[in-house]
């Protein structure tokens, strides 16, 4: 008898199966994020044609803010991902399906984490170095500055380390990056299973009403025990070393907490 | 089998189905009734393990369906009255999705909706709703399960996909499976459906065979009127009346003249098969 928690041709056979579904509703989707790229830099090109008459590539600058909006995007995106989970027909549909729940989740956490971000991602990345291979003018491929960008970051931390006798590394910063990134696609796919409509207005309510809780937590006791414990800049040092530590942990806490909240909406989803 | 025991379900503060008890055996084609609002779909999504009792239990072979093991779920198919259109081809939907069912048999799907003249290369979302509805039954027949729930499945045919329906349910269902039908077109199933459940608010008022009925029921078509039937409904030439069966004579269930002298007096009803 197969084991009822998590069999591995089982779950390959639903991986595929998502996945097959993922391409038909939401994989062109990241696709079209990640070509967000090609829109601006058509309508840079053309503003200028119209407006000044030269040809211009959006510059590195605005290729680099498109790419953190498009990002933005596709974390909003993740609300509609497993979102027709909610819809009384779909998501019966879904339920029904042969696999546990640990395989279920598992495959949701697969996809949103890894899969749909890397075809943005690809698909992101391989238009810029298109249209800075074919246009010289855009200034350099974003991938192909990325070392020298880390290169330059690392510089200036080992400026402010030598400054402050410390010793800031580019790990800590990829650590936060990447466990913030995991708590937010979470939060809004979590947000996406639980409300039924106005998912992303939902998914924002929560983060102002946090904000909120956390903006009066903090004003009356983090501000009272900065006073009494930070005096000179050595401290402050310090303290945002702690900061930055504690906002890495508790980004973990939170994105495996979010995975928790989504395994345990999946198991006792009903319709 | 499933054996349900003492059951409750409520949405919120609105009581749906009350210590419902009873045993539905392999080998049947159950025709669930009741009238609108009783419960009957509730009752379906509870037995396939879309909803949890709020009391009770449910068990279907040793297993509590709300738990949704991968076993039970490839053993059973629940198919809602109403049927998502999936922005595929019909085969494709066949092929992606009855993999996941170890029994199922793409070619079986291809014929069946072949016998219910739907095309295979149409989308889903693009078919009328009978067209979509005969798709997604010739799919749950093809999965091959032990267990069908469907919901209002002739909702939605015209009549000679009635006629298919009925045709295909007999022929591709194995002769172990249990099939569970709720409906309200008793007309659309009455030679298909057997045993026969009716569920009011909050009891279940007969859950019998066609056999047993018939030996608690007389099902009268002459002229002569009988004023202790529990229903009487006079048609052209005659008229069908349901009394007591105190003779122990045969006679053919009307399904739509039983459903509503159950409806006209519940308690008598009830007494006579609880005896």
């Amino acid at each position: 008898m197969k084991n009822e928690v998590f069999n591995g041709s089982r779950f390959w056979t639903y991986f595929k199966y998502d996945l097959t579904q993922m391409w038909r509703y939401h994989m062109r989707a990241a696709l079209g994020i990640g070509l967000s790229g090609l829109i601006v830099y058509v309508v840079a090109v053309a503003f200028g044609l119209i407006i000044n008459h030269t040809w211009a590539a959006p510059s590195f600058i605005a290729r680099v803010a498109t790419f953190f909006t498009a990002f933005a995007i596709l974390e909003l995106y993740q609300t509609r991902t497993y979102g027709y989970l909610t819809d009384k027909q779909k998501g019966s549909a879904w339920l029904m399906i042969p696999a546990s729940t640990l395989e279920k989740w598992l495959s949701m956490m697969v996809m949103t984490l890894i899969v749909i971000p890397l075809v943005f991602l690809v698909s992101f990345f391989a238009v810029d170095s298109l249209l800075c291979l074919i246009d010289p003018t855009c200034g350099g491929a974003i991938l192909g500055k990325t070392s020298e960008l880390i290169s330059a970051f690392q510089a200036k931390l080992g400026e402010a380390n030598a400054f402050y006798e410390t010793a800031w590394s580019i790990r800590m910063f990829i650590g936060i990056c990447i466990a913030s990134y995991c708590a937010n696609f979470l939060f809004f796919l979590l947000c996406g299973l639980c409300f039924k409509r106005y998912k992303i207005l939902a998914a924002f309510a929560i983060i102002f009403v946090l904000s909120l809780l956390f903006s009066i937590f903090f004003g009356f006791f983090g501000m009272g025990y900065m006073e009494q414990n930070f005096t000179d800049f050595a401290d402050a040092e310090a303290f945002l070393r702690g900061y930055l530590r504690w906002t890495t942990i508790s980004s973990w806490i939170m994105a495996i907490g979010l995975g928790g909240g989504i395994y345990y909406r999946i198991k006792t989803l009903k319709h | 089998m499933i054996t349900v025991q003492n059951l409750s379900f409520s949405y919120g503060t609105k009581g749906v189905l009350k210590n419902i008890s009873m045993e539905l055996k392999g080998g049947n084609i159950y025709g669930l009734l009741g009238e609108n609002g009783v419960g009957k779909t509730t009752l379906l999504t509870l037995l396939c393990g879309l909803k949890a009792p709020l009391s009770g239990t449910i068990d279907t072979d040793g297993r509590f369906p709300f738990d949704r093991q991968p076993s039970l779920l490839s053993e059973q198919f629940y198919l809602p009255d109403e049927v998502a259109p999936m922005p595929y081809r019909a085969y494709e939907f066949g092929r992606e999705n009855g993999k996941l069912w170890p029994n199922f048999r793409q070619d079986l799907f291809l014929s069946i909706l072949q016998e219910f003249e739907v095309d295979g290369n149409h989308r889903m979302d693009r078919m009328s709703a009978g067209q979509l509805k005969k798709t997604w039954i010739a799919f749950a027949l093809a999965c091959q399960v032990r267990h069908y729930f469907l919901d209002e499945p002739t909702n939605g045919l015209d009549i000679p996909s009635k006629a298919q329906f009925r045709k295909a349910i007999t022929r591709y269902t194995a002769e172990d499976s249990m099939v569970i039908i709720s409906t309200h077109q008793v007309r659309d199933l009455e030679n298909v459906i057997d045993p026969i459940i009716i569920l009011d608010k909050e009891d279940v008022l007969v859950n019998a065979s066609l056999e047993t009925i018939s030996r608690k029921l007389f099902f009268d078509y002459g002229n002569e009127i009988h004023p202790e039937a529990l229903y009487l409904e006079r048609t052209p030439g005659g008229a069908i009346q349901v009394y007591p069966n105190t003779t122990g004579e045969d006679s053919k269930v009307n399904l739509e003249a039983l459903f509503n002298a159950v409806h006209a007096h519940k308690d008598v009803v009830k007494a006579l098969f609880q005896q």
